[in-house]
């Protein structure tokens, strides 16, 4: 008896052994640097999506985010040589990557990788601006799209006016000819609704100061967003306007003017959050998320607030039209957005093949399902091989996710590589819907609640796209292949001077001027103060820049 | 052994400190070069790259740039100089904390003043932003009593900000500057304070002709060591109570070259070059510093 027992106990630990090193001889854990400008984690990837990776290729991900460590890592790092084995750069950044040789050729194994070759068109046409030759590839754009550059997929677009339906008809539903009319509809919302239920103060507007001079676009974040109602669109220092023209951005024919001048007003009528210069983003979704603004401006703000529960309640946020006004939009970003993905050029070997097998599999259905709709059982499940929401809180709530995926919370445990390749408004082959959630048919039906149906009646549309399509009021830019030349040293300069000035005046044109003459008066001291930094200089310095853009805008719509 | 020999010997034992002088004080000097080159990463410097004095000129090339450096500059004076000229406060704290006889009570105000120089500014400023917001503490407390209707904008407010910055820095720091002055109170000699007992001083007395003489040298010390820190007083402070409203005002050198030079994709060669401006000038400070303490005190420093 004794004999046997040890026996198969020698038994087991044989088999044991045996397992481990049949894992260890396929392939052996292998870590892989990710350079990567859109991360906002840095280290070691953890929890569910680590399991997932390493289930599949025994790969463990090691971030390395610009972001979070500073940008002095991209300097440093490129004096190495030495990136990191995956690369993910603002596209302005990847010429001059390449050129410094920092970036893999990789014509030899791209080809092969057939999700990600499902984007050929839109691969080809980067590399070959980038290289001017056929068949070479260096770089491989990210979110691209499966529609085409003039097709506008979105239901809503990226920045709107959206009012609380319940306030906004509690007010009489007064119908909005111009800002005016917005003004005085938010100074009637205000007096109904001076706080939450916490008895905390609500403003109409409650705006931040942390995102100004983002994405190389001078000025107030907030404002710039906003002068796309007038169909304007912030090109680096130089205002594009609806006819592709470019106009200096303190023109007072233009949106920035208009916007800035309507937040002084409301600001003059106390309708802006006292705290708004001084208060940061993540202060403003805190306020957003208990019900203390009553304006939003980007589609994805609702996120904050907006819920199937208060959908059915009718006190969701929702796009309320303003008769003047002429949105401008980006169609869908068919040849990618901002960012591209590459291979670090000291990548040699099985490293190199089991990086590209990494890639392919992140672009292909089941990768994109993970980043996009996250676990099934947890964030979807399956019905007729469709997906039906499940728990939409996962993200916010940071939900434990189930023990085969490791435990932990989601949201430690998400994708911190965050940023993709295929967009989430590709089809899914798998289900036949697209992979992002508002756009399944079971969501929808979800959603149809009381509010919308009303809203649908009232404005004669389906959605707010569809109303804008209706009555002529979407601008929709087409998606081109563009670069736009990286800045040099004197320009950098330059625009920092000129972006810091410009946000001073702005926050104080909003939150310092008590009547109009001394808006004005102040709008003039900082046309002076600009012109005396050499703001002519940038101007034309970025027209040059984004006209081979317009050109082809203009191109693709004919124009 | 010969003197000699001996001399050369002891050398060694400083040897291991100069070492670390060379590789952590003069070596980061080598970083200088960027100033002169249109560095632009990931592109390495080379002959190419030379561009001589170019950012120095940059600096003073347009006249509403200057304007800016100039403002930055009485900031900075003015900001270092109201520090400078209440650098009398944490002795005279230290000296009046070592009157109090209550040694329990002591310790608590010893304890309670010194604690915040350990919180970093981002934590006081959060602690500030709570109480001070339109909606904090304070604005509550007197909207709630009917003594204001609009919230005062204590934070966004450009009024006064010099010496409110320097407020803050004195609740931060006053404390633990005091831990010097206590130090070299308790080195003072007993005899003397026995002495001018006997003779019937008061307690004033015994402090203004006594305690405070016998901290003057300390005092001098820790003044000078300021001064060379004059253009570099931190930035830190100023930048998480910076906005848009008190930028003017509160805007100082090292902040400036923060905003100018690293945001966005950053500038290496213009903030290297303004960085270089800033330890010519404050070595220049140093050594006025110590001519005028040989005039006054007839001995330096250095």
């Amino acid at each position: 008896m004794k004999k046997l027992v040890s026996l198969l106990l020698a038994l087991a630990l044989v088999l044991s052994l045996v397992s481990v090193s049949a894992m260890a001889e396929g392939q052996e854990l292998l870590t892989i640097d990710v350079y990567d400008d859109a991360a906002n984690y840095n280290g070691i990837q953890t929890g569910w999506f680590a399991k997932v990776i390493k289930d599949r290729f025994n790969i463990e991900l090691n971030i390395i985010a610009s972001q979070v460590v500073g940008n002095t890592i991209y300097a440093t790092r490129s004096e190495e040589g030495n990136l990191g084995d995956i690369i993910v750069v603002d596209k302005a950044k990847f010429p001059e990557i390449v050129e410094a040789g920092l970036a893999k050729d990789i014509s030899d194994k791209l080809p092969a990788c057939e999700n990600i070759m499902q984007f050929k068109t839109q691969i080809d046409v980067y590399n070959k601006g980038l290289t001017g030759e056929e068949g070479k590839y260096y770089g491989i754009p990210t979110e691209m799209t499966d529609t085409a550059p003039d097709t506008l997929t979105d239901d809503v677009i990226y920045s709107s006016p959206m009012l609380r339906w319940d306030l906004y008809k509690e007010i009489g539903a007064p119908k909005l000819e111009n800002l005016d009319d917005l003004l005085a509809a938010l100074e009637k919302i205000h007096e109904i609704h001076p706080t939450n239920d916490d008895g905390d103060p609500a403003y109409p507007f409650t705006l931040w100061a942390d995102w100004d001079g983002n994405d190389n676009m001078i000025g107030i974040a907030n404002v710039v967003q906003l002068t796309t109602w007038y169909g304007e669109k912030l090109k680096g220092s130089a205002m594009l306007k609806p006819d592709y023209t470019f106009s200096p951005l303190y023109d007072r024919a233009n949106a920035y003017y208009t916007i800035t001048k309507f937040l002084n007003k409301a600001y003059q009528k106390g309708l802006v959050d006292p705290d708004s210069g001084t208060q940061n983003w993540d202060n403003v979704s805190a306020k957003l998320s208990s019900g203390r603004a009553d304006v939003m401006w980007y589609s994805w703000e609702t996120g904050f607030w907006n819920s199937v529960d208060r959908l059915n309640a009718g006190n969701a946020f929702i796009f309320i039209p303003v008769a003047d006004q002429n949105y401008y939009a980006d169609a869908d970003r068919y040849y990618g957005s901002d960012r591209m993905f590459g291979i670090g050029s000291g990548v040699e070997g099985e490293k190199y093949d089991r990086i590209m097998a990494f890639l392919d599999w992140y672009a292909s259905p089941e990768g994109a399902t993970f980043q996009h709709d996250g676990i099934e059982g947890l964030n979807y499940i399956v019905e007729n091989g469709k997906f039906v929401p499940y728990k939409d809180n996962a993200l916010m709530d940071n939900l434990p996710v189930p023990e085969e995926y490791g435990g932990g919370g989601y949201s430690d445990g998400n994708n911190a590589i965050n940023q993709w390749i295929v967009s989430s408004i590709c089809v899914n082959p798998v289900t036949g819907e697209r992979f992002a959630q508002k756009y399944w048919q079971s969501y929808k039906d979800m959603t149809m609640t009381e509010m919308k149906k009303e809203w649908q009646a009232m404005f004669d549309a389906e959605d707010s796209v569809d109303w804008m399509k209706k009555n002529g009021k979407l601008l929709a830019s087409p998606s081109v292949d563009f670069t736009p030349a990286a800045d040099n040293n004197d320009i950098i300069a330059l625009r920092s001077e000129i972006n810091a000035k410009l946000c001073e005046y702005t926050w104080n044109l909003i939150m310092s001027c008590d009547t109009d003459d001394a808006f004005e008066a102040m709008w003039d001291e900082m046309v002076a103060e600009l012109d005396g930094l050499g703001y002519n200089d940038l101007f034309e310095y970025d027209c040059g820049v984004w006209q081979p853009e317009v050109d082809a805008k203009k191109a693709a719509i004919g124009m | 052994m010969t003197k000699k020999k001996r001399s050369y010997l002891e050398f060694l034992y400083v040897l291991p400190f100069l070492v670390l002088v060379a590789l952590m004080s003069y070596y980061p000097l080598y970083g200088w070069i960027y100033a002169f080159h249109d560095y632009m990463p990931p592109k390495p410097i080379s002959s190419e790259t030379y561009v001589g004095l170019k950012w120095f000129q940059y600096i003073i090339s347009n006249p509403v740039r200057t304007a800016d450096v100039i403002r930055v500059l009485v900031n900075t004076f003015a900001m270092s100089g109201i520090s400078l000229a209440f650098s009398w406060f944490p002795m005279v704290f230290a000296v009046f904390l070592n009157e109090i006889h209550c040694k329990p009570y002591r310790k608590f105000v010893q304890t309670v003043t010194t604690l915040p120089n350990f919180i970093s500014w981002v934590l006081v400023f959060s602690v500030a932003f709570n109480v001070l917001s339109s909606t904090g503490a304070v604005n509550a407390v007197l909207t709630e009593l009917g003594v204001i209707e609009k919230p005062i904008a204590f934070l966004s407010s450009r009024d006064h900000v010099w010496f409110r910055m320097w407020l803050w820095l004195t609740w931060k720091n006053a404390g633990w500057a005091a831990i010097m002055y206590l130090a070299a109170i308790s080195g003072i000699d007993e005899q003397m304070i026995e002495a001018a007992k006997v003779d019937g001083a008061t307690r004033m007395q015994i402090i203004w002709r006594i305690t405070i003489p016998c901290l003057l040298p300390t005092y001098f010390v820790i003044v000078m060591l300021n001064l060379a820190n004059f253009l570099s007083n931190g930035m830190e402070q100023y930048y998480v109570f910076m906005n848009n409203f008190n930028k003017k005002s509160i805007e100082v050198l090292d902040l400036y070259v923060y905003n100018i030079a690293t945001t966005g994709r950053g500038n290496y060669p213009l903030s290297t070059a303004i960085s270089m401006l800033k330890s010519i000038v404050s070595v220049a400070l140093l050594f006025i510093t110590n001519t005028v303490s040989r005039l006054v005190r007839g001995e330096g420093f250095i």
